[in-house]
């Protein structure tokens, strides 16, 4: 009996080309939208409802820039530079989701990207974890187990909030605008990276069961929070409008981040100071 | 910490390895206990800690003493 899986692949170069550039794809959009979420937190560090919520808004903006850069790293083996991935691209070649283009005004608007958006990334990832692309193995425990306490901190959030009637609509508004982007996050049923990721066994699902892992994980949440409606509507309405999709670029509308969180991402005003 | 209404401290008790005994390591103050281990978690986070317990400031009961446990005065109370 061997130990080797035969059909397992050591570096990029040992993947067909629709799978390497669904998969430099799929890291890329993890990564892009992973650092553009942090930014997102930061900006909550000192405006949260409470001193605990501002220290936990600047852990999960630590958590999210680790995560972003241990990705942008990983692209390094499919020829990619991550110094010009992370400091050196225009708006319109980031993967990041519509979600995430310009800053959250209000806290419970942070709160559908920290419970809904962030969770779908994470499902992605853990279908990462015995990805018979084998570089990626070591990299996604310790970014699941922050994951799991971001998670936590949406749902005790969701859970205070529901409390009053006032949370509740404020929290509904919030989370029903995050409901499309997150799911279609996932790209379409039909053939696309999901389903090729899948089938090379890169990823362990297609678009279609890692969007239902996502909701069987956020579902029973908004339930807890009073939302059963918005679950509802959601897990029966297996119809996503994709009209505005783009599908190279994972995002709804063929914006990008503006030019203020740009600035911030790439690092433009410190570039000068780039030592390497 | 800020205490506000709807809010309980909670207290923070972790170990760095499986031989150590549980210590308190501090306080948070939060709406609900998936909160509460959030912070504690998120706010502790000098060590590498092998385990970490939260568990409600009113959960604990005085046994000589009058005074409510983890007050530093015995006029004050929570």
């Amino acid at each position: 009996m061997s130990l080797v899986r035969t059909d397992s692949f050591k570096s990029a170069d040992e993947l067909s080309n629709p799978v390497r550039e669904a998969l430099a794809a799929t890291l890329l959009s993890l990564a892009d939208n992973k650092r553009i979420l942090g930014m997102r937190y930061g900006e909550w560090i000192l405006g949260a409802p409470t001193l605990e919520s501002g220290i936990a808004c600047s852990a999960m903006a630590q958590d999210e820039w680790g995560h972003g850069r241990i990705l942008y790293a990983t692209l390094k083996d499919f020829g990619l530079d991550p110094g010009v991935l992370e400091h050196d691209r225009p708006a319109e070649e980031y993967l990041s989701s519509e979600l995430l283009d310009s800053a959250v005004e209000e806290w419970p608007d942070l709160l559908a990207l920290n419970l809904l958006f962030d969770a779908a990334l994470s499902v992605q990832v853990e279908a990462l974890t015995n990805s018979n692309y084998e570089p990626i193995h070591f990299k996604t425990r310790k970014l699941l187990e922050e994951e799991r306490f971001h998670f936590e901190h949406g749902r005790g959030w969701a859970l205070r909030l529901s409390e009053t009637a006032t949370g509740r609509e404020a929290l509904e508004a919030a989370f029903r605008k995050a409901m499309g982007p997150s799911l279609r996050w996932f790209g379409r049923s039909e053939a696309g990276f999901g389903q090729l990721l899948q089938a090379a066994g890169v990823s362990a699902g297609t678009a279609d069961s890692l969007r239902q892992v996502w909701l069987d994980r956020v579902v029973p949440v908004l339930a807890e929070a009073g939302l059963e409606e918005l679950a509802t509507e959601f897990e029966a309405n297996a119809e996503l409008d994709w009209s505005d999709w783009d599908a190279d670029r994972r995002r709804g509308g063929s914006g990008g981040p503006d030019a203020e969180t740009l600035a911030r991402i790439r690092g433009d005003k410190n570039r000068s100071m780039l030592m390497d | 910490m800020g205490h506000l209404s709807g809010e309980r401290l909670y207290e923070i008790f972790a170990r760095q390895k499986r031989a150590d005994r549980l210590e308190h390591i501090g306080t948070v103050s939060a709406p609900n206990p998936e909160l509460a281990r959030v912070y504690a978690w998120k706010t502790y986070d000098e060590a590498t800690w092998f385990e970490m317990v939260v568990a409600p400031r009113d959960a604990f009961c005085a046994v000589n003493r009058d005074e409510v446990p983890f007050t530093l005065h015995p006029v004050e109370t929570v």
